[in-house]
């Protein structure tokens, strides 16, 4: 049985925007599959509804057999600690230091009063430290997170999901506020650490070549509809013409 | 666990001990602060604690509700002209005596840096600092009950409320335009007349209808102390214990001090 | 620039309409004016009262500050700075309810908590510190109690406003991503919206304690604590003097209240 299983999911706003089609995915334990799809083809929204920021209207989403989308909202917010996410943006909390950043990662586990004192249980800061070293932002923790450079903020994000001592990790466009060369140095560092912790990840891209580099599978979106979903080495390269021609050809005409 | 961590760990580690600390001894601290506190201004301990009761029940019982009918009854309405009457006449005065000030006492603009900029500012700084309602009580010693009394203490506070933030703006002005209007030989009156106050006009005018809004809030209290407006009728239904009347006026005054808000919001965006 | 060669050279093609209209904007206001000071100043002013002109001269000259009052104010003053501090911080504490209430995207029930954080606002903030007051002393009796609670009522309402629209304007990213650790509504608030919005509030709150101590001045008019009620005591025995020793020691006091936030704030925003 997969980890991670999603079943004819849909989406549409209240804008009317339809964002997902109906959409089935799987993602098996520490498998790394990427969603590969223009901006607005539905990435962000497909990863959304699995942890629930954004609510799908139907559909089933389950994460090691428990059925997301029936939960109630403590049993939901039970079920995020074991689901990190990483966004495009970092959504570091600014003024607020990079170590604290890291420790939010437990925010669902702690009591109200370590919230509300910032006192973390010492375990939960001994691991902070570690996966700062570990992502190398050590000599930094006691900045405030908007001091840091944009790649040493993404890293920041990654120890921050790595806290929550996840199943799996949702990470959107993880590079794309980045320039090339430190976006792929935060790829890799993501995938070693995925593989270190025996994570599973599901992340999403626009980009073809990160796609095929980093995955062991490529799922195709486009208009909120599943194209293709292969395994990356055998991904052929009309599948992808697929996804850039047909923009090409619209952009013509 | 490398090295590098356990330093880190101890140095984080003492300083959330240190942190703690602090905000333990900050937070004794503001108890002793309030014990001193209490005992300096002498409040009774018993009547703290009976107090939402005996405020609730002045609220719900004595003030509401309020009595509309007097508070829409011609004196009162005469009053509430009179209130408006004092804020524009106090504000028009005081922003006629406010333009030289806040020229004067603008650091880039002034004619005269040794003797009438601080002079200026002085003059800013002590209305400023001195509220309307001892301003007004001094004036209506000198100058007998009435209108005339609240309506120059108006203008007191005009002259501390405008001029200074008159001269902030002024301070940020650009000095290219004074220079040329200099340049053609002008007298300082002439620069300011045109190549200042051009620059200025939207935002003093800003100033000017802000400053309105701030002295009728200011004039609806006057009359507490003899100085006119609606003031007055409040102090007396309060003193006669006819609070239903004195909640009628006070509702009079909020719709007064609203409309006054939104009318000089709604002037300040047309002039921005 | 080319507005400022306008203006002064004069322009003779200005169309007669707007001058027209200038013209008769100017004639309005001059009329009002005058009507509002004859009104104001020949009919509203108690000329029995004024007496001669020598008369209003030997009260001016009465009231230059005597100095040999200027030690009893001090404590006086002190009980006035007091209640502001402590009116200040109860309007902090206050402006929390009534801000979470307030604030478009966090109200909980927005067709009624809004309107009534919104509502709690304007009163607060349209309803002169005196009139507070006076409500506070005829429940409570004299004293700076009443003193204190009314700063709180005034001040509770700006707190809130200018709170409650940080956090309309506040980034949702950060908070999605502390939602998404699994954390509650409570926990959300503490980590995601509270760092964003700390420093507005206490610069705010450090605003309050200025203009507090220029409104807990004038309290003691009417009862409730502080020397404002020295001040009205000296007039009423007409000792000027004294009295305007009172006003000197507020002016002074507000100075430096005025000088010593802004330093803080200044630093508040640079640090
Ligand atoms: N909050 C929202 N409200 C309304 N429409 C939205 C919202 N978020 C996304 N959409 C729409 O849903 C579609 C899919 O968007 P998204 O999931 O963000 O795509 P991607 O992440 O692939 O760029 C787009 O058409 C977008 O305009
Ligand atoms: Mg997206």
């Amino acid at each position: 049985m997969p980890l991670l299983e999603i079943r004819a999911l849909k989406k549409s706003y209240a804008t009317g925007e339809v964002a997902l089609k109906g959409v089935d995915l799987s993602v098996s334990a520490q498998e790394i599959v990427a969603i590969l799809g223009l901006s607005g083809s539905g990435k962000s929204t497909l990863l959304r509804c699995v942890n629930r920021l954004v609510e799908p209207d139907s559909g089933s989403v389950t994460l090691d057999g428990l059925e997301i989308t029936a939960l109630n909202k403590r049993q939901l917010r039970r079920a995020r600690q074991s689901m990190g996410m990483i966004f495009q943006e970092f959504n570091l909390v600014d003024r607020l230091t990079v170590l604290e950043n890291v420790l939010s990662g437990t925010l669902g586990s702690v009591s109200l009063w370590r919230a509300f004192s910032r006192a973390f249980p010492r375990e939960n800061l001994d691991r902070a430290l570690g996966l700062c070293e570990r992502v190398g932002i050590l000599d930094h923790i006691k900045k405030r997170a908007d001091q840091l450079s944009g790649g040493q903020r993404q890293r920041v994000g990654i120890a921050r999901a790595l806290m929550q001592n996840p199943k799996i990790l949702l990470v959107d466009e993880p590079t794309s506020s980045l320039d090339p060369k430190i976006g792929a140095e935060v790829m890799e560092l993501m995938l070693e650490v995925a593989h270190e912790t025996h994570v599973a990840m599901l992340f999403s891209v626009h980009d073809v070549r990160l796609a095929t580099e980093y995955s062991n599978r490529i799922v195709g979106l486009q208009g909120g509809s599943k194209i293709f979903d292969e395994r990356t080495e055998t991904v052929k390269p009309e599948a992808i013409d697929l996804i850039y021609g047909m923009n090409k050809r619209a952009a013509r005409g | 666990m490398g090295d590098g961590i356990t330093a880190v760990r101890q140095a984080y580690l003492h300083d959330r001990r240190v942190g703690r600390f602090v905000k333990f001894a900050a937070l004794l601290s503001l108890f002793a602060f309030g014990f001193w506190s209490i005992d300096v201004l002498q409040i009774p301990i018993d009547r703290v604690l009976g107090m939402f009761g005996r405020v609730g029940n002045m609220v719900w019982q004595r003030l509401l509700p309020p009595d509309l009918v007097y508070a829409t009854s011609a004196s009162v309405i005469y009053a509430v002209l009179e209130t408006i009457e004092m804020s524009l006449l106090g504000s028009f005065i005081g922003t006629l005596i406010t333009l030289p000030l806040a020229w004067f006492a603008a650091w880039n603009l002034t004619p005269d840096r040794v003797f009438l900029y601080p002079m200026a500012r002085l003059i800013i700084v002590v209305s400023r600092s001195l509220p309307s309602l001892m301003a007004a009580m001094l004036l209506v010693a000198v100058f007998g009950f009435g209108p005339f009394a609240g309506m120059l203490a108006l203008v007191v506070g005009t002259i501390g409320f405008a001029g200074k933030l008159m001269a902030e703006q002024a301070e940020t002005i650009n000095m290219g335009p004074v220079d040329a209007v200099r340049a053609t030989g002008a007298g300082k009156l002439k620069v300011f007349i045109y190549g200042i106050f051009p620059q200025l006009k939207p935002s003093w005018y800003g100033i000017v209808i802000y400053n309105w809004d701030a002295r009728l809030r200011s004039s609806t209290i006057l009359g507490f102390v003899g100085a006119g407006g609606i003031g007055l009728h409040l102090r007396e239904r309060i003193s006669v214990l006819e609070y239903h009347g004195a909640m009628g006026i006070i509702v009079i005054i909020i719709v007064l001090v609203v409309a006054s808000e939104a009318m000089s919001h709604f002037l300040r965006k047309r002039y921005y | 620039m080319s507005r400022v060669i306008v203006a002064a050279e004069g322009n003779p093609l200005r169309d007669r309409g707007t001058l027209l209209k200038r013209y008769a904007f100017y004639a309005v206001v001059l009329c009002a004016v005058t009507a509002m000071g004859v009104h104001l100043i020949v009919f509203g002013t108690d000329w029995g009262r004024m007496g001669t002109f020598a008369d209003v001269f030997g009260i001016i000259m009465n009231l230059a500050p005597s100095l040999a009052f200027m030690p009893k104010i001090i404590g006086p003053l002190l009980q006035t700075l007091l209640m502001a501090f402590w009116g200040t911080l109860l309007a902090v504490l206050l402006s929390i309810p009534v801000f979470y209430l307030a604030a478009s995207n966090i109200t909980p029930y927005m067709m009624l908590t809004y309107p009534l954080g919104r509502g709690l606002i304007v009163v607060s903030r349209s309803t002169h510190e005196i009139i507070f007051a006076l409500i506070y002393v005829a429940a409570l009796g004299l004293g700076p109690l009443p003193g204190i609670l009314a700063l709180a009522s005034r001040s509770v309402g700006f707190m809130a406003k200018t709170t409650a629209e940080a956090i309309e304007n506040i980034d949702r990213g950060p908070i999605e991503a502390i939602e998404a650790t699994g954390a509650g509504p409570i926990k959300r608030f503490l980590f995601g919206v509270v760092p964003q919005v700390l420093p507005v509030f206490i610069g705010n709150a450090i605003f309050q304690l200025d203009i507090n101590i220029r409104r807990a001045a004038i309290l003691g008019m009417v009862g409730a604590g502080g020397i404002g009620l020295y001040f009205a005591e000296q007039m009423k025995i007409y000792e000027y003097g004294n009295a305007s020793a009172c006003v000197l020691g507020v002016v002074l006091l507000v100075i430096i209240g005025e000088f010593v936030s802004n330093r803080v704030r200044t630093k508040l925003i640079s640090g």
